[in-house]
Parts: C-alpha cells; sequence; structure tokens
C-alpha cells in the first residue's frame, strides 16, 4: 500500500474480513482474514481466479451479504451492526451497483431505470447531471424505450448511468463486460474511467478480464481467500502475466 | 410415460400445490354436498318409512284445494268414523292421529310452546320411540321428547304444567319420546298425551281426529272396501303402500332438490378451480420450456410432449380430487354447521352418509376438469421449438391483439342489442351468455386498461405502486385468467342481490298496494269468546274487531272453508271484493264463491259437514282473489251456517287499527295471545313480509354458497402471485440491492394482488349491475310489469369492500415470499 497517499481518506474498507460457509472440518473458508482499503476517487479492481475470494469481498463490503467475523465498513459506518433495512437504506443511499446481468427493471423506461435509486429515496436528480452522464454513456436518443427494446450494450449503459447520476459514495461493479463485445465492453469501461477521472467517483470493480482490469489504478489480486498481491498503474500484459504466475 | 409425469408432478410440487388446492377445495365442496343429500334423503326416507311403513290403509282428505296457504282449521274426521274404520274385521290395529297447539310451562319461564300429539298406542304404527319410561296412559300422564326434555330441564317422573285448550294443567311426565335420528317429529318439540284428555285439550272437546291410520290382516284392498261407505265427504281411504310412495316421492323431491342445488355451486366452484388450473399449467409450461426445448431438442415428438403435460394433469387431478373426496366428508360437518348458524337451516339427519355415488362423481368431475384445463396449455407446450432451449426464459408474451379486442367488442355488442331489443327469451338468454363470455375473453385487454388506468392513482403511492400497477400489464393473459376467476363469482353475486332485491321490492309492493286487514286473530281449535273480543276492542289504536265464524266443510267433495260474517264490515275493512255479483244479496240458500273454483253465478253448490249433513246452495256472487279471502273462503248466510254447523262461537277476526300506530298496537295485542297456546296473531300483510323474507333467504343462500368459488379465487389469486415473484426473483432482488426496503418490495406485491382483485371484482359488479339491469328491462318488456330497478349500492359496495380485502389476504403469503430470499441469492437466481 506504499503507492497508496496516506492523506486519501477510504471510501471502503474490511479489517481482517473473514467468510466461511459450512463449519467444522468441512469449512470452506471465502475469505481467510483480509484487512483492505478503497481509497477515495480512485478506480480498484480485484482480480482473482474463480472461488478465489473476490466476490464476496465486494459483496461483503457493499452490504450485500455479511461477514463471518471481522468489520466492514462504508466510510466511518460499521456495516455489521446495521440491520437488514438500515443496510438497504445505506445501498440506496451512497453506493451504486453495476451488475453482469445488466438487472433493469423490464416495465421501466431507460430514464426510469437510471432514476430507479434517486425514485426510491423520492430525490430530486439533477437535470445537467443527468444530461451530461446520459450523453457521456451514449444514450440520448433511447431514454424512453423499454429494456426489452434495448441491445444488451445499451442494457448495460443505462446500468451504469443507473450508479452513475446519483453520485454515490462508491460504486461497486461486478463483471460488468462479461456479458458484452469487446468492443462495448471497452466503451462502459472508458465511462468509468471518466468518472473517476473528471467527477472523483469511487469505484470498486470485481473482473478475472486482465484487459478490463488495466483501466483501474491499482489491482488486487485475492487466491484462497486472501491478498496476496497487489499492483498500481496496471496495463493488461503485466495483469496478464501476474495472474499467469498463480496458475503456475 | 406415466412416470415422467408422476416425476414431473413431484419435481413441481410447490408450483402444483395451488392447483392440488383448488381441486381439493372444490371436489371436497361437491362431494360433502353429495355425501349432506344423500343423508338428508336416506333420513328423511327412514322417517317416512318409520312413520308410515306400517300402514295398510290411511284415511286421509281428498286433495283439498290449490290454496297456497296451509289452514289449522283444516276439515276433520268425527271420531266415531274413525272408531268404526278401525272396528272394520281384518283391522289389527289403528294409530288416531290428533295433533293441537300446546305448551309447557316449567319453571316459572315464558311458556315454550310444543305439539301436541295423541299418543299411539301401537308400537309398529307409532312413529315416536320411547328412549325412556312409558307411553302415557291415563289423564294426568303425558311424554315429551327427549330435546324438550332438556331444553327445559325436565326429567322423567319430574311434575310440569302444560297449557292447552283446558287451561293449565299439571301432568306427570312418565317417558321421554325421540323420532329415528331426531329429538322430535315436531320443529318445536312434541308432547305426547292420552286418549283420555286428547279432545279436550287438542281440539276443545270437539270428538274428532285429523287422520287415521290401520294396520290389517286382511288384504289393502279389501280393506279399502269396506272402510271407503264409512267416510264422509272430504276423506278418502288410500292403499298403505301409495300413502308411502306419496309421502317418499314428497321428501324425496325436497332432498334431490336440495343436493342438485347444492351440488350445482360445487359444479361452480370447480369451474372457477379450472381457470386456477389453467393458470398453472400456462405458467408452468413458460416456465419449463427450457426442459421442454431440451425433449425435443433430443426427439421428443411434439405429440409426446403434449401427452405428458397431459398426463401431468391427469396426476394432479386424480391425486387432487381423491384427496378432495376425503376432505369432503370433513366438510359435511362445516357446511352442516355453517347451513345452521348462517341460515338457520336445520338440515334432517346426522353425521355423514358415504355412498360410492358423490365418490366416483366427486373424482371424475375433478379429474376431467383438471384434465380438459390443462388441453390448451399442453398444446402450447407441443409448439414448443427446440431452439428455444437456447434462449432466455420465461419470455413474456402479449396476447393483447386488435384479433381479439375485434372479437369481443363485436360479440358483446351484438350480445347488449340482443339483450335489450330482443322479444323472445331464448334470444335474450343467448345475448347474456354473449355478454358473459365476451366479458370472459376481453379480461386481457380490461387488465391492460385497468394497469393503464390505475397508474396515476397507484404511482402516488410510490415506486412500488407503480411496479405493481405495471406487473399487472407484464402479462395480461395471466392476470386476467387470475380475476376472471374472481369476477364469475363476484358476477353471480351482484346478479343475484341486485335482481333479487329488484323483484323482492316489486313482487312485495304489489303486495302491499292491496288493502288488506290490518291482522287476523285466529284460534286453532278453540273460540274468540265475548271477554277476548272486548278487551282486544279496547287495545288503544285498534278501531274495529270483526269476528266471524270459520269452519272446515266439503265444497262439491273437496276440503274448503266457509265462513259467516257482517258483509258490509268485511268489505269495510278487509280487501274482499266481488268479481261478479254482490255481497249483499246473501240470503239464506245462497253463496259467495271464491274465484278459483270455476263457478258462474246461478251454480248450486253442495256443502257436507264430516257428520254426512249436506246443504245445496245457489252462487250468488264471486269473490276476486286476495289476502283476506284466504282466510275467509267461501261466504254463506249466518242461517245456512247454523243449519250446517250449529250456533257456534266465533274463531277468527280480523282487526282494523287507526294508521300509524301498527308498532304499539301490535305489541299490545300479542300481550293477548301470550297465555292461550290456541291463539294466533298474523301481519294482515304476512304475505307481504312472507315472500320478503324468502326473497332475503334465497339471495343470502345463493350468495352463501357462491362464497366457495370465491375462495377457489382467492387461491388462484395466491397461486398467480406466487408464480410471478418467482419469475420475477431477479428483478426483485436488484430493487432490493439498489435500495427498496423490505416492506416497500411486499407492499409492492400487496398493491398487485389488490389490484387484481379489485380488477376481478370491478369488471364483476360491473357485468353483475349491467345484466341485472338488462334482465329486469327483458322482464318489463316481455311481460309490461313495472319493476323497479333497484341498485342496492350498499350491498354492491360491501362486495367490493370484500373483494379489496380478499385481494389483501390472498397477499399476504406471497408478499412474505418475495422477501424471503436472500438478495444475494435473489439477484444471480438464473
Amino acid at each position: 500500500m506504499s503507492s497508496t497517499p496516506t492523506m486519501t481518506a477510504a471510501a471502503a474498507r474490511a479489517v481482517n474480513a473473514r467468510k466461511s460457509y459450512g463449519g467444522g472440518d468441512a469449512a470452506v473458508h471465502a475469505l481467510a482474514g483480509v484487512t483492505v482499503e478503497f481509497p477515495e476517487a480512485r478506480f480498484t479492481a480485484i482480480m482473482g481466479p474463480s472461488g478465489s475470494g473476490k466476490s464476496t469481498l465486494m459483496q461483503c463490503v457493499a452490504g450485500l451479504d455479511r461477514l463471518s467475523s471481522g468489520s466492514a465498513f462504508i466510510g466511518d459506518t460499521e456495516l455489521g451492526g446495521l440491520d437488514k433495512t438500515a443496510l438497504t437504506l445505506l445501498r440506496r443511499d451512497r453506493l451504486g451497483f453495476v451488475f453482469q446481468q445488466y438487472n433493469l427493471l423490464a416495465t421501466l423506461t431507460a430514464r426510469e431505470n437510471i432514476l430507479l435509486p434517486l425514485t426510491l429515496a423520492r430525490a430530486a436528480h439533477d437535470d445537467a447531471w443527468l444530461d451530461e452522464v446520459v450523453s457521456t454513456v451514449g444514450l440520448g436518443d433511447r431514454l424512453g424505450n423499454l429494456p426489452s427494446q434495448l441491445s444488451g450494450g445499451q442494457q448495460q449503459r443505462v446500468a451504469v448511468a443507473r450508479a452513475l447520476v446519483p453520485k454515490p459514495d462508491i460504486i461497486f461493479a461486478d463483471e460488468p463486460t462479461g456479458a458484452l463485445d469487446s468492443r462495448t465492453g471497452m466503451e462502459i469501461l472508458g465511462f468509468m474511467r471518466r468518472a473517476v477521472d473528471e467527477t472523483g467517483q469511487t469505484i470498486v470493480m470485481v473482473t478475472h478480464d486482465p484487459h478490463a482490469a488495466s483501466y483501474s489504478d491499482n489491482v488486487l489480486f485475492l487466491a484462497d481467500g486472501q491478498i496476496i498481491d497487489e499492483m498500481a498503474e496496471p496495463t493488461s500484459e503485466r495483469v496478464l502475466d501476474r495472474m499467469k504466475q498463480f496458475e503456475g | 410415460m406415466f412416470k415422467i409425469a408422476w416425476r414431473g408432478v413431484r419435481h413441481n410440487t410447490g408450483r402444483y400445490i395451488a392447483t392440488l388446492i383448488a381441486i381439493i377445495t372444490g371436489v371436497a365442496f361437491f362431494a360433502a354436498t353429495g355425501f349432506l343429500g344423500d343423508r338428508v334423503i336416506d333420513s328423511l326416507e327412514g322417517d317416512t318409512q318409520r312413520q308410515y311403513g306400517e300402514v295398510d290403509l290411511a284415511i286421509v282428505l281428498e286433495d283439498s284445494d290449490s290454496t297456497a296457504i296451509q289452514f289449522e282449521g283444516e276439515l276433520r274426521l268425527p271420531a266415531a268414523v274413525g272408531q268404526q274404520a278401525a272396528a272394520v274385521d281384518g283391522v289389527e290395529a289403528s294409530a288416531f292421529v290428533l295433533t293441537g297447539s300446546m305448551a309447557i310451562d316449567h319453571d316459572n319461564e315464558d311458556p315454550d310452546t310444543a305439539v301436541g300429539r295423541l299418543w299411539i298406542t301401537d308400537d309398529a304404527l307409532n312413529p315416536l320411540e320411547l328412549e325412556a319410561g312409558r307411553g302415557p296412559a291415563e289423564a294426568g300422564e303425558v311424554a315429551i321428547d327427549t330435546g324438550t326434555a332438556d331444553d327445559n330441564g325436565v326429567e322423567l317422573g319430574d311434575t310440569i304444567n302444560v297449557l292447552s285448550f283446558n287451561g293449565s294443567d299439571p301432568v306427570t311426565v312418565v317417558g321421554i319420546t325421540r323420532f329415528g335420528d331426531s329429538d322430535s317429529i315436531d320443529p318445536d318439540g312434541t308432547i305426547s298425551i292420552p286418549q283420555q284428555v286428547a279432545f279436550a285439550w287438542l281440539s276443545d272437546g270437539t270428538e274428532e281426529y285429523q287422520e287415521v291410520y290401520l294396520r290389517a290382516t286382511a288384504s289393502q284392498s279389501d280393506l279399502q272396501a269396506d272402510v271407503s261407505p264409512l267416510l264422509p265427504s272430504g276423506f278418502r281411504a288410500q292403499l298403505g303402500e301409495e300413502f308411502l310412495q306419496d309421502k317418499i316421492d314428497e321428501i324425496g323431491q325436497f332432498g334431490t332438490i336440495l343436493k342438485r342445488a347444492l351440488q350445482g355451486f360445487a359444479i361452480l366452484a370447480l369451474l372457477v378451480g379450472a381457470f386456477v388450473i389453467y393458470n398453472t399449467f400456462s405458467v408452468i409450461v413458460a416456465q419449463r420450456v427450457k426442459e421442454l426445448a431440451v425433449l425435443r431438442a433430443i426427439g421428443a415428438t411434439p405429440k409426446q410432449v403434449r401427452r405428458a403435460l397431459r398426463l401431468e394433469g391427469l396426476v394432479v387431478g386424480l391425486l387432487g380430487s381423491a384427496i378432495g373426496v376425503v376432505a369432503g366428508i370433513g366438510f359435511v360437518f362445516i357446511l352442516d354447521f355453517v347451513m345452521t348458524i348462517a341460515l338457520n337451516v336445520n338440515l334432517p339427519g346426522s353425521g355423514v352418509l358415504i355412498k360410492s355415488g358423490p365418490i366416483t362423481s366427486g373424482i371424475a368431475l375433478g379429474t376431467i376438469i383438471t384434465v380438459l384445463s390443462v388441453m390448451i396449455p399442453a398444446r402450447r407446450a407441443a409448439t414448443t421449438e427446440p431452439i428455444e432451449a437456447l434462449r432466455d426464459a420465461a419470455v413474456e408474451s402479449s396476447p393483447y391483439t386488435k384479433k381479439r379486442l375485434y372479437f369481443t367488442a363485436t360479440l358483446g355488442v351484438l350480445g347488449i342489442l340482443a339483450v335489450l331489443t330482443a322479444s323472445s327469451a331464448t334470444l335474450i338468454g343467448v345475448g347474456f351468455f354473449a355478454i358473459f363470455v365476451a366479458t370472459i375473453a376481453a379480461g386481457p385487454i380490461f387488465a391492460v386498461i385497468g394497469a393503464w388506468a390505475s397508474r396515476p392513482i397507484m404511482s402516488r403511492l410510490g415506486l412500488e405502486g407503480r411496479l405493481a400497477s405495471d406487473n399487472t400489464a407484464r402479462n395480461p393473459q395471466r392476470t386476467a385468467t387470475t380475476a376472471n376467476a374472481l369476477l364469475i363469482g363476484v358476477f353471480l353475486v351482484t346478479l343475484v342481490t341486485v335482481a333479487g332485491t329488484s323483484m323482492k321490492d316489486f313482487v312485495v309492493d304489489e303486495i302491499q298496494k292491496i288493502e288488506s286487514a290490518d291482522y287476523l286473530i285466529s284460534s286453532n281449535g278453540g273460540t274468540l269468546d265475548v271477554d277476548l273480543i272486548n278487551s282486544l276492542t279496547s287495545v288503544a289504536g285498534v278501531e274495529t274487531v270483526e269476528s266471524y265464524r270459520r269452519e272446515s266443510v266439503a265444497l262439491d267433495g273437496k276440503p274448503s272453508l266457509v265462513s259467516t260474517a257482517n258483509v258490509s264490515t268485511l268489505l269495510d275493512i278487509t280487501d274482499i271484493e266481488e268479481a261478479d255479483g254482490t255481497l249483499y244479496d246473501l240470503v239464506p240458500g245462497t253463496i259467495a264463491v271464491q274465484d278459483d273454483q270455476g263457478h258462474e253465478l246461478g251454480d248450486t253448490i253442495t256443502l257436507a259437514d264430516p257428520r254426512g249433513d249436506t246443504v245445496e246452495l245457489e252462487v250468488v256472487a264471486v269473490l276476486e282473489f286476495g289476502i283476506d279471502i284466504e282466510q275467509v273462503g267461501n261466504l254463506v248466510h249466518a242461517d245456512d251456517f247454523d243449519a250446517l254447523v250449529g250456533d257456534t262461537a266465533p274463531t277468527v277476526a280480523f282487526i282494523d287499527v287507526a294508521p300509524g300506530v301498527k308498532t304499539e298496537t301490535q305489541e299490545a295485542l300479542e300481550d293477548h295471545v301470550v297465555d292461550r297456546p290456541d291463539l294466533t296473531l298474523t301481519d294482515g300483510n304476512f304475505l307481504g313480509k312472507l315472500i320478503g323474507s324468502i326473497f332475503d333467504f334465497l339471495i343470502n343462500a345463493v350468495n352463501g354458497l357462491l362464497g366457495m368459488s370465491v375462495l377457489v379465487a382467492v387461491i388462484g389469486i395466491i397461486n398467480t402471485l406466487t408464480l410471478s415473484i418467482f419469475e420475477r426473483r431477479r428483478e426483485l432482488g436488484l430493487l432490493r440491492v439498489v435500495g427498496m426496503v423490505d416492506k416497500r418490495v411486499q407492499r409492492m406485491v400487496r398493491l398487485e394482488s389488490v389490484l387484481i382483485s379489485i380488477l376481478g371484482t370491478g369488471v364483476g359488479i360491473a357485468l353483475g349491475l349491467f345484466t341485472g339491469w338488462a334482465l329486469i328491462y327483458a322482464v318489463q318488456r316481455l311481460t309490461e310489469a313495472d319493476i323497479g330497478f333497484n341498485l342496492a349500492p350498499g350491498r354492491v359496495l360491501l362486495v367490493l369492500g370484500v373483494g379489496i380485502i380478499l385481494g389483501i389476504l390472498a397477499s399476504l403469503i406471497p408478499s412474505k415470499r418475495s422477501t424471503r430470499l436472500d438478495v444475494l441469492e435473489a439477484i444471480q437466481a438464473v
């Protein structure tokens, strides 16, 4: 963590996070004591082979799942102390999400889907900012369409816009390009990158794609439930090389 | 193949549960009505057999006039004639039937009325059994039925007071009786009394019987030949077997009608269940498209896929029907309880009578309806293309096509035109059917319109309201089928309520228009003495008390009534009117007859009293049909009445009260009747009240029984919602991830449920109101009767309210389930 300037506050962090399934000898440890910080206004990628615990780490920090022991924080809020409803409200007010399966509501238009978290919070939106996000992700003339009238790439743009518009403290993206062709995937990653650079958005992304990871500021490598390495200023080639090492 | 089907059912148990419950409920109701009907028929037949099985010859009334109301003072057989008949050669035993009003006055409570009954000494002919003690044998002894004994806390050997014409008498209870499965042969209880006091207590001293039954060693027909000549005019001797058959037919008809009526409602509930079954299988096919496509890809022919689905239907149908029949046994008790408590109908017999009829027909009906409901989904399943194995599952389809719109609109308009303009009942009926079919078929269109119309209001309830509104239009066919199941019940409830209330108002109004006497007071077997009449006249508010003499006679051989009264008072305070001739012409030797006997002025009529005296009279007036005339019968001059009947005291009186004080007067009048069990006070317009209450009872009974199909429809809503939230679990997961708290998610499901039920209830009410109105309008057009349409707004609003509550109730389970899944699992679900 030497590359991280100490004055940068953590948008989210985990301290000695453990997560196990089952018990006794048969217990599986998805997270075996992870301590990590996700700095503000940075784009962090989490990588690792299947079963390394990368999704579990993200889900626990994002308040979608609970740790077996240790603690997870969003800002200064410890998630373990929140009940189900408080967690839901925290996700609504402070977090954004992008999933591999676009996960849009079929009966809402693109625009309504984008405004969904704000509608749920009964919060007003900033028209100028909405326009800016929409034009950035290139959805200008598609806002009135239902998800079923959009292509996969367009649906994911809606999902990214939905995450960006409320200006959350942190956006969690789980394999956001997994279901897209490579060109569309690159565009989506480009929007995320720009959000970090231009507006100081914090993003945490789980991926197994070295090329996707190269858009981040910093890559964390997980294996067997532990952080085994990290890489600042990643490039596709370096990430790929590093990945090859664990398999070897 | 059966094995695959069975596996299919087992694998999808969760999805089939609602279907099973729908079938079970419908079949259970059907079987229960069958069991109950059989029980009632059996018990009644058993009672009849017990009562009349040993009778070889019965001396009964000739078929009496077709008057709608049965009178207490019917023609009776002189006791001497009965004794003569009983003494005929070959008669082994005889039963003399004589009943009258009595009451038990015990423990200083209000007297408890019961039927006094002459005890029949022959065991074979006596319908009653002794539960304890012995039959009453001498004056001062009685036997009472077990129910009355319990109600009054009377035990064997107790001394009680009984009220009768004889006043109050202390008697010893020497026997406790019962009648087959029932406590008592008479609904209000039975007091059995010995011959020694029978005439004094039951017929005010007149020696007469109502009927006589004979048991004989001689052949029935020989006996008939010997007895018939002894009988006075108005009576006949009927062979025992014919007599028994008549009685069995009479009660068999009642039982069969009851059974058919109840089963009609059960079949309706099953048909509503068909919607639930159809819906479930449609959803299952949609959700299993991938599995079916794989089957097709590996070489199953469309026919095999179709057959597999139908077999699943068969398995579910058989299973549900079999469980339903078993559940039906328990349902009998519920049905019995509901009839007793809610409708105040005590069905004869007790417990459950299990016959094979309801079992086989229940299983057959349930299975057939299930298999038929599966036909369309099975055909759809067979059209699954192998390529769909590779596509996303559960593609939502919208059958909201222009074709459907044109079809239903055309059918509906034609139906409405037929109903409003046709002049034949058949065509109007076809019109109603067309409207009904169009409404059911237009379900998906209503679903879409409903979602669109409700959206602005629902949006005010927040995003969950808006989404609930959207969700109802997502699969309009499914929403429509769910709502239609409810629609059918609500439609019928509304129709019966609105049309029934309108008809009731019309009939009751028509009767109210008749200016009949205000009250009638009559004595069953006794007389109205001068003191009583004076004290009635002195009641505040009473203007006139016109007492008159009435007697049962045979008029041209048929039992009938003849009265004599002051003609001008009668014309003044009653609705009696001449259709032909005038009552003022009534002099000795003449008679005024009722219109329905086919007599004309100048005809000669023979009146005969039971002792055999006859008199011939000329018709000088024909009286119009009315309420009061039924209480008078035929009018003669006092001289002729004296000659035929004797100089007797009056038995009946019309009472005219001042306008506006009826309630207070009625209470005062009732006080006079309390201590005399033989006296009855009836509202002059009792017919209107009676008919009104019959209508109310029918409306309530029909609506209560329709509740069963509404219940099945609610199961359908639960089913649809459960299947839908399963399909949308990922979407629900996302909503929760991005910040919809569980309470709002549950509220969304609840609102969707309420919307579906409002859709079903609303369209059902609209259809019911229209049909009710159109029905009244059609009747008006065809009969020129001026029937007002009664919207019964209170009742209709109640139905709507119940619909909304049902929607909320139906959503309880699905809304809980909607957030049961872990957020992560939900969002990752495939």
